[in-house]
Parts: structure tokens; C-alpha cells; sequence
């Protein structure tokens, strides 16, 4: 187990490379840079200026020389200084990330409270008309995307309920049930299309493990079919959930950029598009790196939970 | 609403008060009634913010709207559109109108205490002249050839020429003038404002608000008049209406305009309305086919309705504007000024368009950024109109960052753009940097009789003669195409019913310093 888990964790630093040279490319490709935007339309700027500029943001070296210095530092655990605010680029993270943590948990809860239950109950009603009306709902809901769904909600929200979520961010800290309201739409928006992906997955495991042997004996020996589900079958076509839900965070924290967006939720997702709007290229890395091992380090977490659980992953 | 409750008397205002109440018996009453009420907490909010807050280093029009708050140019705006004296008590200047002797104010002191003296004007316009700076505020002030300060109180500026923007230039936004020994210590200014300005920062918080509370030891003692200020940031327009309405905030700058109808009707609202300094316009790349013929721009601009472009893209908030927009009291024209070229005339387009060699019009592009309505609701009424004589514009969106890489010299990649600006209370600032051919900043060209002319501008002291120089040169910028003005758009600002708020063209917040909630 010691060594799976060892050999796990260090594959995580070449796909942790592969992120840093993909980032540092990509932002690079969009035309425009920070220069360019300080000049402006309107300003009048000499050539001397702009090549001050451009050194102060170290813009004219080679691009793998700029690679390097920023590798270097990132090594050393240093994730650079915002270009645009002058405020050091894990600073910005870490005062944004509170929110969107809260938000990807919630949303997680959400996805887990509506998606296990629904499953359980499609499966339970196999091929029957709300088995049928269970599964269009869930594929309804994995159709459509975040931001529409976010949209349609505050819409809803405001013209059925006269409610609009408040805009001006209160930490849950200081006022619960201030940020409880304001998290409540955007947890439902995120987390719905996760619950869809739930219902899926506990649906067909929960199939697949009640044609199993042992679901059979247990039966032969007389226990109640609400034993046998819940007693039985449940706790075993869970374990593939463990998998789904590792993955799932990924999704969630691509959907909190969107859903930040929307509902205005000043978390890391907004501070992404921000960051790339002004061109702001340390901000745009850091934070995309970030967000990267995070999920890679939450997949990690579920192997090695997974590996833990079921020992013939950890030896095969 | 968060106010301070009942606002409290110095015993000076108490005494001179009631000495008024015992001479004059009948008058204090309505005395009292106009006095504006002292104390309490304004809350402004807006949509956007600037990403740091240094008044030499960063652009954005966000951090220029509150830098009046922290800060003091030597020369300001005032509302009526004239420069009043600020830092500068008062200036002369020489024979020969190349120098210029600033008096200053004594006894001002920057909010560390320490007083103002001549030595941190010098640095603040040397750091904003330094090109290894880059500072957006050096334009404005490349005249100068060099600073003194032959005693604490007195600063010498010699340009290189007569100059007669030099004052717009130090009223400008990035002339606030900054303490030496705070900007070394620190490196700049981007995460505090250190100034001599009527409030001073308590607290800010990146995307969430921004603090600030009176500054006693302001030079004005007449300001500024609330206790303390909040400015939170709330990125929809329409949530912070929601706020005004619900009275959690007492002030809004409206960022989109058509949002004035949703709070025009509301009685517990007042919607302010004023001129401002900026507008809207086409601009074709003279240095492409065929808009380096003259009378291709000119049937561009016969074929262009400028009242539909407004009321399409601005809900008709806005007036149609000539070169100087309205908001530039002394230098704007009337209207009817550009009747020949203003008036719609499809006809006459066509015509011009075929002794171009265009008899069926042309396909062109026409750039729009998305996150700016009005750029692409224009675009999309002046491509219909466009087509109307022949000419096929495809309207092109792009990102922000794309499209000033694009736009900007020496690239200019692009056919027709919507393009706008801020615009400046002064027409050498206005039009020498965007449309003389030295520059060609906006067109990719120019012209050389509009050259001539603001040359002479640029360099004529004397007021009269300078306007008849920038009168001629708008009538000759207009016949010729060299941008096609649509309409400048009112600056509109929300306030609570009792609230006491003085609007300022240049649209900066100059009138938190005199605004009181009662």
C-alpha cells in the first residue's frame, strides 16, 4: 500500500509539468499583452517607454528563458506577484479561495443529496414510468449548461419569489445565514448537473450489484428486501461513487468559474477571467496552476481512499 | 440606511449660528434649512474598479474617478468648466510664455502629517515625465523641459515652447501630486493613496469596498462635508440599482445608461443628468483602400443618421456631438455648425462614392468590442445605414485585449472601428494626440491643414485667438472625415432624494467632497 501510495503521488509531478508548459503557452497565444494595454488607444508613449515596459515585465526575453525564471520561482513556492495589483498571486488565491471552496463543497452536497437518493429510487423502480421520468430529468439536467441553468435561476428566483440573491459578499463566518442565502442558488446550479452524473452512477451500480450472488443468498436467507438494499447492496455499489465524485470536483471547479461569474461570488473561478481579460500573465498561471493541483491532488486523495477500500486496485 | 443619525454641531458652527440667529432674526430658518446637514456616511457603489491605485502608474478611468478623494492636482477642474487654483495658489508667466511660476499653498500637509513642498511637485511631474516609468500622464506633459524650486513654497516649469495645454496637462489625471518619501519608501503607490486630498483611506479590500473617513486637517475647511465614505464594488448595474432602491447605498455613477429608465419614475430617486466630457465614434483606417480617398470617408459619414445611432445605441441619452463635445464649454460648437455633413444624404453618399470609383459600394469590416454596449449597438445601426448606399460592413467582435492590439499603432489592423473616449476638458489634449498626423494615433493619417492648425492651438496663449484656431480646425476635421463623431453620452448619476450632490463634466467624483446626505 505504502509504495502504490508513494509511486501515485509522484506521478502527479509530470502531469503537474505538463500544466505549467500548457498554461504558460496558451495565455501567451492570445494576442495582446499588458503593454499593450497600459499604451492604450490614447496615450502617447515612446518607443523608450514601451520597451521599459515591456523589460519591467521581463516581456523581451526569450519565451523559455521567461519559462524558466517563473518555473524557478515556482519551485521555491513562489507563485509570483499579480502584474495589474502588485499583490502576491498566492495572497490573491488564498483570500478568494475560502468562497470557492464553500462553493464546490456545497455543490458537492447538493449533487450527493439529490443525485444517491434519486438513484437509489430509479433503480428500485427499474423500467417503470418514474424510472423513466427519473432518468429524462437527470439527462435534462447534464444537457444543460451551467450558466444557462445559473441565468434561468436567479430569473426564476426574482420573478416568482421577489427574491434576488444578495450581491455584496458576506463570509459565512461572519453572518451564516447571510452567505448561506447567497451560496444557495449557485450551489443548485452547480450541483444539479453533478447529481444527474449521481443518479447515473448509483442507478446502474446499484443494478448491477442486486444480480449478484451474494444479494441472492441474503435473500435466500430471508432477509427483508429493504434489508437487502439497504443493508447489502447499497454499501457495495457505492464504492464506484468514491471514483466519480474524485472526478466530479474537477468538473466542479471548471463550473465555478462560470457560476462565479454569474452570480458575482468574488471566488478564484472570477479572479481566472480577470486575470486573463487584463493579461495578467503570473495571476492567470498561478491561479490556473493552483486550481490544477488541487484537483489532481482530490483525485489523489480518491485513489488512494479507493485503494484502501478495495485492495485489488492497489495490487493490480 | 447607515447615516450617523442626527448630524452634530461644532461649537464654532453653533456659536457663528447663533450670532447670525441674533442679528438677523428672520433669516436663520432658511439658512439652516440650506445649510447642507454635516456628517454621516456616503455609500457610493460601482461596478468596476481599478486594479491598483497608484495616481502615476495606473490607467484605468476607475482609479482617476477616485483619485479627487485622496488627492490635489496644482490646478483642479471646476464644475463650470474653468481651472481653479488647488495645490497652486496662484502662477505667472514669463515674457515670453515659455515659463511658468507656481505659487504654492502654505500649510498643507499630506495625510502622514508631513507638509506639501515644492520639492514633491518636482518629483511627482519628473516621475510622470520619466519614459522608464510609463506613465499614461507623460503625454501631457512632454512640453516641459525642466522643474525648480527655488524655495519650498515656489515651482518653476520651462517648456520648450509655448504651451498652452500646460495647465489642462497639471489639472490632468495623473498630475496629483504624491509625497517623495512615501512613493521611495514603497516603490509606488498601487495598494494605498497617499495624498493631501479632503479624505483619507482606511480601508480597502480588492473587489469587495473601499473605506475612507474625513481628512480633518483638510486645506478646504469648507469640505468635505460627510463624516466618512464607503465605495462597494457590486459588479451588476442592476443589483446596485436594486440597492438604490431598497436605500442601502446613496449614489451611483451609471456605468449603462439605459438603466436611467428602470429608476427615472422612482420617487424616492433622483436621476441627475449632465454633459460629459466623452463620445462615441467611427473610425476608418485612412492608411487602407478606399478610405485614404476623402470622399469615401465623406460619403461614410453622409450615410450615417446620427440621431438613430443615438437613440439605437444610447436610449437617446446623449446629444449628437461635433468634435468638442458639449461638455467642453468654451470650445464646442453649435450643433448646427456641421449641418453640410450632418444631415443624412444617402443621395449625395452615392454620388461621392462613384466619382471614387465605388458606383456599387464595397465590402469593409467594422470592429465592435462585446463588453461595451454601445460600441456594438452602434455598430449595428451604422452597418445597416451603411448599407443603404452600397456599403457592406461586416461587423467584426472583438475581446478588448485583441482589439487594442489591433487597433493600435503600428499594427492598425482594421478597415472601420467603433471606437470611444473618455474625452478631456482641453482640445490640444483632445485632438493632438488621436488625429495629428505626428501621431496618428486613431486614423493611421491626418491631414495638413488640421495639422496646421492645431499646431497653432497647441502653441496660442491667448484665449480668443486659440479658439478661433480649434473653431476652424473642428469645422475642417469634420468636412474632411478624418473620424466620424456619433454623440457624446450623458453622464448619468443616481442619488437619494436628499441627498446634496454637485455633478462635474469631467466625471470624476469631485462632488464627494461636497456632497451631504441631508
Amino acid at each position: 500500500m505504502r509504495r502504490y501510495a508513494l509511486i501515485r503521488t509522484l506521478s502527479i509531478l509530470p502531469t503537474l509539468l505538463g500544466v505549467t508548459v500548457a498554461v504558460f503557452l496558451l495565455i501567451r497565444l492570445i494576442p495582446g499583452t499588458i503593454v499593450d494595454q497600459m499604451i492604450g488607444t490614447e496615450g502617447t508613449y515612446s518607443e523608450q517607454t514601451v520597451r521599459a515596459l515591456k523589460s519591467f515585465f521581463g516581456l523581451d526575453a526569450p519565451i523559455y528563458v521567461q519559462y524558466g525564471q517563473w518555473m524557478s520561482a515556482v519551485i521555491r513556492g513562489d507563485l509570483g506577484t499579480s502584474w495589474r495589483t502588485g499583490i502576491p498571486v498566492l495572497q490573491m488565491i488564498m483570500s478568494r479561495l475560502e468562497i470557492t471552496a464553500e462553493l464546490t463543497l456545497l455543490a458537492m452536497l447538493v449533487a450527493l443529496a439529490v443525485g444517491i437518493p434519486m438513484g437509489i429510487l430509479s433503480a428500485r423502480r427499474e423500467n417503470t414510468a418514474l424510472d423513466h421520468a427519473v432518468r429524462v430529468v437527470s439527462l435534462f439536467s447534464l444537457s444543460i449548461p451551467v450558466f444557462w441553468q445559473a441565468t434561468m435561476l436567479i430569473l426564476a428566483a426574482s420573478l416568482w419569489f421577489d427574491w434576488a440573491p444578495r450581491v455584496d459578499f458576506v463570509s459565512i463566518w461572519v453572518d451564516p445565514a447571510g452567505n448561506l442565502a447567497i451560496m444557495a442558488l449557485p450551489s443548485l446550479a452547480l450541483g444539479t448537473a453533478v447529481a444527474a452524473v449521481f443518479m447515473r452512477m448509483t442507478r446502474s451500480s446499484l443494478l448491477e450489484v442486486m444480480r449478484e450472488a451474494f444479494i441472492q443468498t441474503a435473500r435466500a436467507k430471508g432477509v427483508s428486501e429493504r434489508g437487502v438494499v439497504w443493508g447489502h447492496a447499497l454499501k457495495n455499489s457505492l464504492i464506484p461513487l468514491i471514483t466519480v465524485a474524485g472526478a466530479q470536483v474537477g468538473y466542479l471547479l471548471g463550473g465555478v468559474v462560470v457560476t462565479e461569474e454569474v452570480f458575482t461570488l468574488p471566488g478564484v473561478g472570477r479572479l481566472v477571467l480577470w486575470a486573463v481579460f487584463q493579461r495578467d500573465y503570473p495571476l492567470v498561471q498561478g491561479t490556473i496552476l493552483f486550481i490544477s493541483a488541487l484537483f489532481m491532488l482530490s483525485n489523489l486523495a480518491v485513489d488512494l481512499v479507493y485503494g484502501a477500500v478495495d485492495p485489488r486496485i492497489r495490487h493490480g | 440606511m447607515r447615516t450617523s443619525g442626527r448630524s452634530r454641531m461644532t461649537r464654532r458652527q453653533f456659536l457663528s449660528l447663533a450670532a447670525a440667529a441674533a442679528a438677523t432674526p428672520a433669516l436663520p430658518r432658511i439658512a439652516a434649512a440650506q445649510q447642507p446637514r454635516r456628517g454621516g456616511t456616503f455609500i457610493s457603489a460601482k461596478t468596476t474598479e481599478a486594479p491598483s491605485l497608484d495616481t502615476i502608474l495606473e490607467q484605468a478611468a476607475s482609479r482617476q474617478r477616485i483619485d479627487v478623494l485622496f488627492y490635489n492636482r496644482l490646478v483642479e477642474w471646476a464644475p463650470d468648466g474653468k481651472l481653479q487654483p488647488a495645490l497652486a495658489e496662484s502662477w505667472t508667466t514669463s515674457q515670453d510664455s515659455k515659463t511658468w511660476t507656481f505659487k504654492l499653498r502654505r500649510g498643507v500637509k499630506f495625510h502622514t502629517g508631513r507638509e506639501l513642498v515644492a520639492d514633491d511637485v518636482k518629483f511627482t511631474l519628473d516621475r510622470v515625465l520619466d519614459a522608464n516609468v510609463g506613465s499614461g500622464g507623460r503625454g501631457y506633459l512632454l512640453a516641459i523641459e525642466g522643474i525648480e524650486t527655488p524655495d519650498k513654497y515656489t515651482v518653476v516649469i520651462h517648456t520648450k515652447a509655448p504651451t498652452a495645454s500646460l495647465l489642462a496637462g497639471l489639472a490632468g489625471n495623473w498630475q496629483s501630486i504624491v509625497p517623495r518619501d512615501e512613493v521611495e519608501k514603497r516603490g509606488d503607490l498601487r495598494r494605498t493613496a497617499i495624498g493631501t486630498g479632503p479624505f483619507i483611506l482606511q480601508e480597502w479590500v480588492p473587489q469587495s469596498h473601499l473605506k475612507a473617513r474625513r481628512n480633518p486637517d483638510y486645506w478646504d475647511r469648507s469640505k468635505p462635508v460627510v463624516d466618512a465614505l464607503e465605495i462597494k464594488i457590486i459588479p451588476d448595474e442592476a443589483s446596485i440599482i436594486a440597492q438604490l432602491r431598497t436605500g442601502n447605498i446613496h449614489h451611483a455613477m451609471l456605468e449603462d445608461n439605459k438603466n436611467y429608465l428602470l429608476v427615472k419614475d422612482d420617487k424616492r430617486l433622483k436621476a441627475l443628468r449632465t454633459s460629459r466630457l466623452g463620445f462615441d465614434c467611427l473610425v476608418m483606417n485612412h492608411g487602407r483602400k478606399p478610405y485614404d480617398d476623402v470622399r469615401v470617408r465623406q460619403a461614410v459619414g453622409l450615410a450615417i443618421d446620427r440621431n438613430e445611432v443615438l437613440q439605437v445605441a444610447a436610449s437617446g441619452l446623449g446629444q449628437v456631438t461635433g468634435p468638442c463635445t458639449p461638455a467642453m464649454k468654451p470650445w464646442a460648437l453649435p450643433i448646427e455648425t456641421f449641418k453640410e455633413w450632418y444631415t443624412p444624404n444617402p443621395e449625395r453618399a452615392k454620388k461621392l462614392l462613384a466619382d471614387a470609383g465605388f458606383p456599387n459600394g464595397f465590402k469593409t469590416t467594422l470592429k465592435a468590442i462585446p463588453t461595451f454596449p454601445t460600441m456594438v449597438a452602434g455598430s449595428q445601426v451604422i452597418a445597416a445605414q451603411l448599407k443603404r448606399v452600397g456599403i457592406d460592413a461586416q461587423i467584426i467582435q472583438e475581446e478588448y485585449g485583441v482589439w487594442i492590439k489591433n487597433i493600435i499603432k503600428p499594427n492598425f489592423n482594421f478597415d472601420m472601428t467603433m471606437n470611444l473616449t473618455n474625452g478631456e476638458p482641453d482640445p490640444d489634449s483632445l485632438f493632438y494626440r488621436r488625429l495629428h498626423s505626428v501621431e496618428k494615433q486613431w486614423p493611421n493619417g491626418g491631414d495638413p491643414e488640421v495639422d496646421a492648425l492645431l499646431d497653432q492651438g497647441k502653441s496660442t496663449l491667448d484665449q480668443p485667438k486659440r479658439k478661433e484656431f480649434y473653431d476652424k480646425a473642428q469645422k475642417l476635421m469634420v468636412e474632411k472625415a478624418l473620424i466620424i463623431w456619433t454623440f457624446s453620452p450623458d453622464l448619468i448619476e443616481i442619488v437619494q432624494n436628499a441627498v446634496q450632490y454637485e455633478q462635474h463634466f469631467t466625471s470624476l467624483f469631485y462632488g464627494f467632497r461636497t456632497v451631504s446626505l441631508g
